[in-house]
């Protein structure tokens, strides 16, 4: 891999691979979203567009159920410190 | 003080002093006939200009005279004073009964005991004086009573007096006015150049009011030149003063105030020019209306004795209404005219002005004997007139505000401090290589000043030089400023860059004698800063810059996919080596996984990184007169670049190395297919022909063909939307990419692509496709184009005959699937079954690329493929037309489109949808 990928040197090559695809990220919050990325910094701010973002809303009591809340946006910017992790989407 | 000691002798002193009067005090012989004071040790000398000096002012009364408003007059003053002074030896001798009952025995007392004092010590010395004054101010006390009864009854006199002159003023007034109206009436002829007169005296008075202006204001800036002089003579380092002190903001007040007068006279001129203006309009008015009367009257001459009869009325009424205005107008015009207009608000000014405009302009009217309703008009005129002139005035005066308000900081940096300032911004923006650093903005520049038609040159030496042209490019509406500051830091920047070309001449010849021939970079700024390695030598760079480092890396983290493909781009080129050598031994084949995601990623990436590498070499391309080698290197180093992304594509792989072919691996990348127009500009025509063929070739392993199936579902599913995305990138950029090699081809390629096509590939699961059914409408016209004869080559009868074998075989593959080839087909395959005719929106448009294939295709058939297409596409023909003309459509657009849709195909097979009838 390191002959092929000279281009990647730090965890942040893997997100450069990953720009103009569909990403998959996980925020703070209870929320995913996924994505096409368009840019990123080392903030780990990102752009995206084309996102659906998934908010799940926890329910605690006797059978703690998981509601879940979607919504689409044609473009956004995501604030670093809120990013858990960035991926490809599951692939099946 | 009485550890001084002071204090007892004072004390004793004036014990002393009490004990000797004690024994005065007991005797009292005032005014008794031989009271024999000290009157003789009276010193009376030094007196004679008493009452000048303290003001007596004749005989003094009990009663003042609070009312009158004047002083006395100074003639009477003097008068009185001589007086006193006369009176005043003849009293000195003999003390007054008056000044006897002032006597005061008491030492502390002003008034002089005159004839019980010794010589007295010099510490009461002023208390003779002050005694002196005090009697002569008795004396003057009642000197100015009477001289104030005087003038009292003098002033009442002067006021007599000047209501006689008042009255007698009115009187002349009246009189005056009596005899204007019997000029008036006289001199009806001449009333035009009077009114020439009054104008142009009115011009002078303005005329004037600006040379006092002008003169004020020369006044003014004499003094404000002066007091700088003398500011610059005297203030201390520029820095050093509180804000408040500074000569900047001295001269900033002063500035300000320079233009609030500025301002102020403009205002006062422009609205003399307005008045001016008015005037000639109200001129040219009553010029036009007396014209048009005169033209007129003759007309009406049986209606002349009745425009007499109102001219007589309105003589009259003028008359009445005259005199008021006249009254208020008489003392008015001269004095605010002349005096108040510096003092008075503008507004009272303006008033006024436009009040004795009024009453002019009446007295004008009164002369011309203009008709009654006309005056009306032109009162309520004047009116509005005024009503329009204070509501500017408003509006001007909230400008002048808020443009005072805004500018009230303006002026505190000199030019030098902003010039600092910009130097140090400028400095932050400036780098050698401004694509390299802010790409975006550059090419946006780029794509915006050719878009406005190459406004601005190109500026690439300087970062924000895109911003620049931008600036220059795109009107500016407050922009007057912008030149200049453009221009300044134009300057800076030139400055700075040669500073820093200077730096990096010095630096490289510091370089040079110091670290000649040592592999490591130094650091850019100063060595000072912080203490580093003079040489840093960079362990961490790729294998192929340091041989010896790369075996010493460690692997880390091989995962179990990569592991299997070892290094795949090594591989890669081993297999094209292995490929180029074996082009005439035979094909050995590396079989290969195919690419994982990781790899087709990480090798896109490389290839972004060389596209935009080739980019800026061939925005770098040397002129020719730079020299022959420049030339040479650059082409050099240009080819290396474009062979290194020939190779990173994979393209001279074997076809069989993997499924998908390394290169079809690349495009399924939604990046792939977009970075390929980009890759492909720098190709030649033999690496493009070969590029084509391998994409043909592998057509089928496309991700857009073997998901295409999907885009039939009428969900909106993410995986759908994602292969909508895949199919539009594709057809935008890769086809984009091959269509011009296409267009050129020759029958011989044309024919081999598509015997390609069909060769080892589900060619119907292509023509399901769009970008498939793109494709083959491609072939079919160039293959119309080519047999119309419209081009270079000529091709050979066997070409031909190649070519109709092709075509043949092509359509006996898709004859079975005609009607699938459409997507209206296909979905409504997918409708539920309880609903067959949904009418899916949009469906006309994603029919008409089929239609036009099977327009292309009948073009070419022969008469018994004709048969075949009419009986395979006759249900689907006549759907269309039925539900056109029946009208079971939406909206007009949607008719049409299957009407034309039809008639595409048939005319290709030379019918019409007419000819089709229900």
């Amino acid at each position: 891999m390191d002959g092929s990928s000279s281009g990647i040197q730090e965890p942040f090559d893997l997100i450069r691979l990953s720009l103009s695809e569909r990403v998959f990220v996980k925020l703070r919050g209870d929320r995913e979203m996924t994505g096409i990325l368009h840019a990123y910094d080392g903030h780990m701010n990102l752009i995206l567009s084309d996102v659906e973002e998934t908010i799940m809303i926890v329910n605690e009591g006797e059978q703690a159920t998981v509601n879940v809340a979607k919504r689409k946006m044609d473009m956004l910017f995501v604030r670093g410190d809120g990013v858990i992790l960035v991926s490809p989407p599951s692939r099946t | 003080m009485s550890f001084f000691g002071f204090e007892e002798r004072t004390l004793e002193r004036g014990k002393d002093r009490r004990s000797e009067q004690d024994e005065d005090l007991a005797v009292y012989t005032w005014g008794e006939e031989n009271y024999d004071g000290l009157g003789d040790a009276l010193q009376e000398d030094h007196d004679d200009l008493n009452d000048e000096t303290f003001g007596a002012v004749g005989e003094l009364g009990k009663d003042f005279d609070f009312s009158n408003q004047a002083l006395p007059d100074r003639k009477n003053i003097t008068r009185s004073a001589n007086a006193i002074v006369e009176d005043r030896p003849p009293q000195s001798s003999t003390p007054l009964t008056l000044e006897s009952i002032w006597d005061d025995k008491s030492p502390f007392s002003l008034r002089l005991n005159g004839s019980n004092r010794t010589q007295l010590p010099r510490g009461e010395s002023p208390a003779i004086s002050s005694q002196h004054r005090q009697q002569s101010g008795i004396r003057t006390l009642q000197e100015i009573e009477a001289e104030m009864r005087v003038s009292a009854d003098q002033s009442r006199q002067e006021a007599l007096l000047q209501q006689r002159q008042q009255q007698y003023y009115l009187e002349q007034q009246r009189l005056q006015q009596q005899q204007q109206k019997q000029r008036e009436e006289e001199e009806l002829l001449l009333r035009q150049e009077e009114e020439r007169e009054f104008q142009r005296q009115r011009l002078l008075y303005q005329q004037e009011q600006a040379q006092q202006l002008h003169l004020q204001r020369f006044q003014q800036q004499q003094q404000l030149l002066q007091q700088r002089e003398h500011q610059h003579r005297r203030t201390p380092p520029p820095r050093m003063l509180p804000v408040s002190q500074s000569p900047r903001f001295m001269e900033h007040q002063q500035r300000q105030i320079l233009l609030l007068q500025h301002q102020q006279e403009q205002q006062q001129l422009l609205r003399l020019q307005q008045l001016q203006e008015q005037l000639r309009v109200e001129e040219l008015e009553r010029q036009l209306r007396s014209q048009h009367i005169s033209s007129v009257t003759p007309d009406r001459q049986p209606s002349g004795p009745t425009l007499a009869d109102m001219e007589a009325l309105q003589h009259q009424q003028l008359r009445q209404q005259s005199q008021s205005p006249a009254t208020r107008s008489g003392p008015h015009r001269p004095a605010p005219l002349e005096d108040s207009l510096p003092y008075l608000p503008q507004s009272i000014q303006l008033q006024q002005r436009l009040l004795s405009e009024m009453a002019q302009a009446e007295f004008l009217r009164e002369m011309q004997g203009l008709s009654q309703a006309d005056q009306e008009a032109l009162r309520v005129e004047a009116m509005r007139k005024i009503l329009e002139a204070e509501k500017m005035e408003e509006k001007r005066r909230r400008k002048a505000a808020k443009i005072a308000h805004m500018s009230r900081y303006n002026d505190l940096m000199t030019q030098s401090d902003k010039d600092f300032i910009t130097r140090i911004q400028v400095s932050q923006l400036v780098s050698q290589d401004p694509y390299a650093d802010d790409f975006y903005a550059q090419v946006y520049g780029a794509i915006v000043r050719s878009r406005m038609g190459l406004s601005a040159d190109d500026e690439r030496v300087l970062k924000f030089g895109a911003s620049g042209g931008v600036a220059l490019g795109a009107p500016t509406k407050g922009g007057n400023r912008r030149p200049n500051a453009m221009q300044r830091m134009q300057q800076q920047v030139e400055r700075i860059v040669s500073n820093a070309r200077k730096r990096e001449e010095e630096k490289g010849l510091h370089s040079l004698h110091s670290l000649q021939g040592a592999l490591g970079k130094t650091s850019g700024r100063s060595y000072k800063a912080a203490p580093r390695q003079l040489l840093q030598v960079d362990s961490s760079s790729a294998p192929s810059s340091s041989p010896t480092l790369s075996h010493a890396q460690p692997h880390a983290h091989i995962s179990k996919a990569d592991s299997i493909s070892k290094s795949s781009s090594e591989a890669a080129a081993d297999a094209a080596r292995i490929g180029r050598e074996t082009l005439d031994n035979g094909e050995t084949l590396v079989r290969m996984e195919p690419l994982t995601q990781r790899e087709i990623l990480v090798t896109l990436e490389n290839m972004y990184d060389l596209v935009l590498n080739v980019e800026q070499l061939r925005r770098d391309q040397p002129h020719p007169e730079d020299g022959e080698e420049v030339l040479e290197q650059w082409s050099q180093d240009f080819d290396k670049l474009v062979d290194q992304m020939w190779i990173q594509l994979k393209v001279m792989l074997p076809l069989a190395t993997s499924t998908p072919h390394p290169f079809i691996s690349l495009l399924s990348a939604a990046k792939g297919k977009k970075i390929l127009p980009r890759v492909t500009r720098h190709f030649d025509q033999q690496r493009m022909n070969t590029l084509l063929t391998l994409l043909i070739a592998c057509f089928s392993q496309l991700d857009i063909i073997s998901h295409a199936a999907l885009l039939d579902t009428l969900e909106d599913t993410p995986e759908r939307a994602d292969v909508e995305r895949q199919t539009q990138a594709f057809l935008s950029s890769v086809l984009q990419s091959i269509l011009p090699i296409i267009v050129k081809g020759n029958l011989r390629l044309v024919c081999g692509l598509v015997g390609l096509l069909m060769h080892g590939q589900d060619i119907v699961a292509i023509a399901k496709s769009r970008p498939g059914l793109a494709l083959l409408t491609l072939f079919l016209t160039r293959v119309e184009v080519i047999k119309e004869g419209e081009v270079d080559e000529n091709p050979t009868p066997e070409d031909f005959a190649q070519w109709q074998l092709m075509f043949d075989h092509l359509f006996q593959l898709l004859t079975p699937e005609f009607p699938l080839l459409f997507p209206s087909t296909r979905m409504a395959e997918h409708l539920p079954r309880d609903q067959p005719h949904i009418n899916i929106p949009g469906i006309d448009s994603l029919d008409q690329p089929v239609w036009q294939f099977l327009a292309a295709l009948a073009l070419q058939a022969s008469s018994m493929q004709h048969q075949i297409l009419v009986s395979s596409l006759r249900e689907k023909v006549l759907d269309n037309v039925l539900s056109a003309k029946k009208g079971w459509v939406v909206d007009e657009e949607e008719r049409s489109t299957k009407l034309a849709n039809v008639d595409l195909f048939l005319h290709a097979l030379g019918l019409d949808s007419s000819q089709i009838t229900m």
